[in-house]
């Protein structure tokens, strides 16, 4: 017998992540679900708006990255001005691309400083009252307060090119908003309340040696722990190498075989399509020729990391070449290997911001193209947790008649239910109480991907975990919550 | 925010200080959710408030930094419930309270992080305004509207206690 499973609607607006766990007449796992409360309203919303509001609306879809989407939407608006992403003068490419990798570097950091750590400096099965920040910030204060600087370092390439860290323009149509100043290009060369972008770089080797000297010390459990085979996808640069801001779209199979071949952009339509489930909100996207079954990917650094043919930074490419030889070249399949993946990029971020730093071109005024009007535009951008879409369609008055968004926590929807399975089958298998350790162990696999489950809404103290076990007859066994 | 007690904790002492940090958390594209940005728009209006203004979607790590420069924090937040006069003070103190993912750091947990690891425990409120509508729309609900008039003049009568015009 299948028990019925219902979300309740008032939780749309909550963010709200459930777990159910179902067992069979002998109390073995059958399945498990992750149900996501995705809120997808806003390609609605948009609607009818003129297309130059669309990278200021679309910065509300997501507190954590509005970024993200900010530069995504300002892509495909792009094109609807009539210019292609070559077409952008180098000031306005160098200066978006600032802000897209000061906004990757903060959101890695603070994942890593406050998701990633508390689970690797004290166990997962540490209590809970230790397994979280405060811990770290009274027993590991120095890693805290790094975690914090560099967080901020981030936010405030953000408010630098942007204005403010809410409510800032940065892209416009066809370009920037503004400029660089020498005085603000300056503030992130030198130590000031902030480190410098040689400190900066120098606390990322340090953070990525930290890592890998843990997986040193606990490679059995982070190579194995909700370690499943997976397709990866991400962008690509020309040479296949990393690329965060603007690339080709390349997916490969758990064994490392191509199965989209650096596509462009304005191709995904052709390979792409999402599908539903009656127990989510939240839609599947897979490769249309590879079906729903075997064409979902993974996204993310793990991805990124498993797609890409090299990093264009040395000291990055370094950390990536033994990243890879660990796994012999093959991709890497294992979820908790996203953390290392996750300070890679990291490192990788931090160089590149300091070779925009010393790039004069961020410092031009000329910051605006515009060619003949068209009446569709498409963006791509690999944003902190994964690929991320915007594809916007306009009337003849420039209206938006069509938006289209796959966020990132979209693309991994398969991905995060598999690792819970996984969770499911090797940790809560015929157990008839959920305990707290187990209940850490299914927020571990989740938080790997770090999941926006409802974008931009207001979560503060409501975005609990709630795992419930049902047996074969449907009846609810046991439940836990976190709060 | 949806956990509050029952009762208010006014704020001592005048809140119109130069070493006052007023933060609104909100998104103004999901209806009464920008109760915490109209207050703070309602505030930058009217001239005179000496402290600083941070608008935020989420607090995070870094505001524990931030709030570690005050004296006073005063944060303003939409609230999913029924609140006796549609707002209420209430006093925030240091606590580990802390989600399982990045996009949300409780106001106590922020404060438990300034005292820790910059040693600094400001005095802080949290002010609540209760909300009606959380879908997307730009605007406050007329219940919604109410209630932050009503907060909005709480505050001024606690921000300038002799009346503007003599502060």
């Amino acid at each position: 017998m299948t028990s019925k499973i219902t979300i309740d609607p008032v939780t749309r607006v909550e963010g709200h992540g459930k777990v159910t766990v179902h067992l069979d007449a002998e109390g073995a796992v059958q399945d498990a679900f992750f149900h996501i409360v995705e809120f997808r309203g806003f390609e609605r919303f948009v609607q009818g708006r003129p297309y130059w509001e669309a990278p200021v609306l679309v910065q509300r879809l997501c507190g954590i990255c509005p970024v993200s989407h900010h530069l995504a939407a300002a892509k495909a608006i792009d094109q609807i001005v009539g210019i292609d992403p070559e077409d952008l003068s180098s000031t306005a490419t160098k200066l978006r691309r600032l802000l897209h990798y000061g906004q990757v570097l903060q959101s890695h950091a603070l994942h890593f400083f406050y998701l990633a750590s508390p689970d690797l400096l004290f166990g997962f099965d540490a209590p809970p009252e230790k397994r979280n920040v405060a811990a770290v910030a009274v027993e590991h204060k120095e890693l805290a307060t790094r975690g914090i600087l560099m967080r901020k370092f981030g936010q405030e390439v953000i408010r630098a090119i942007a204005g403010k860290k809410i409510h800032g323009i940065a892209a416009v149509p066809g370009g920037v908003h503004k400029t660089f100043t020498l005085q603000e290009r300056d503030y992130f060369l030198q130590e000031n309340d902030t480190p410098s972008i040689d400190t900066l770089i120098q606390w990322a080797q340090e953070t990525v040696n930290f890592i890998k000297s843990y997986h040193d010390k606990h490679y059995q459990w982070l190579d194995t722990f909700a370690r499943y085979p997976s397709g990866h996808l991400g962008l690509v640069g020309p040479a296949g190498e990393l690329e965060l801001y603007h690339g080709r779209l390349r997916a490969i199979d758990a064994n490392g075989n191509k199965t989209l071949n650096d596509i462009p952009n304005n191709a995904y339509i052709k390979y792409f399509a999402e599908g539903v489930a009656k127990w989510s909100y939240m839609k599947f996207p897979y490769l249309k020729h590879l079906g729903l079954r075997d064409g979902w990917n993974r996204v993310g650094p793990l991805a990124r990391l498993n797609v890409c043919d090299s990093i264009p930074t040395p000291l990055a490419h370094k950390e990536w070449v033994e990243f890879r030889n660990y796994t012999n070249g093959k991709p890497n399949n294992s979820t908790m290997h996203s953390h290392w993946a996750r300070l890679i990029e990291i490192l990788y971020c931090a160089e590149v911001i300091k070779v925009l730093l010393e790039d004069d071109a961020v410092l031009g005024d000329d910051l605006l193209r515009e060619g003949p009007r068209r009446p569709e535009g498409i963006g791509i951008i690999e944003a902190p947790r994964g690929t991320l879409i915007h594809h916007y369609q306009v009337d003849e008055k420039g209206m938006i008649t069509k938006c289209n968004l796959i966020v990132s926590t979209t693309h991994n929807n398969e991905p995060m239910n598999r690792a819970v399975r996984w969770v499911a089958q090797n940790v809560l298998n015929k157990q008839p109480r959920i305990t707290e350790a187990m209940l850490n162990e299914v927020e571990v696999a989740i938080r790997a991907y770090d999941p926006c489950l409802s974008c931009a809404t207001h979560a503060l103290g409501k975005m609990p975990l709630h795992l419930e076990v049902f047996d074969h007859e449907g009846n609810l066994l046991d439940e836990r919550y976190r709060n | 925010m949806n956990a509050i007690g029952t009762d208010h904790n006014w704020p001592s002492g005048p809140l119109n200080r130069k070493d006052t940090l007023l933060i609104g958390i909100g998104n103004s594209s999901r209806a009464d959710d920008g109760l915490g940005w109209s207050f703070l728009e309602a505030v930058e209006n009217e001239p005179g408030f000496e402290g600083d203004i941070e608008y935020r979607y989420q607090l995070q790590v870094e505001d524990a930094a931030l709030m570690a420069n005050y004296a006073l924090v005063i944060i303003v937040d939409a609230f999913q419930g029924r609140l006796a006069e549609g707002f209420q003070w209430q006093a925030c103190r240091p606590a580990p309270q802390f989600e399982f993912t990045t996009h949300a750091l409780a106001p106590a947990s922020v404060l438990f992080l300034c005292r820790d690891l910059y040693g600094a425990t400001p005095t802080t409120y949290l002010l609540a305004i209760e909300g009606a509508e959380w879908g997307l729309k730009e605007g406050l609900s007329p219940s919604a509207l109410a209630n932050l008039n009503a907060a909005v003049a709480s505050f001024r009568q606690l921000a300038w206690p002799a009346g503007k015009e003599t502060a």
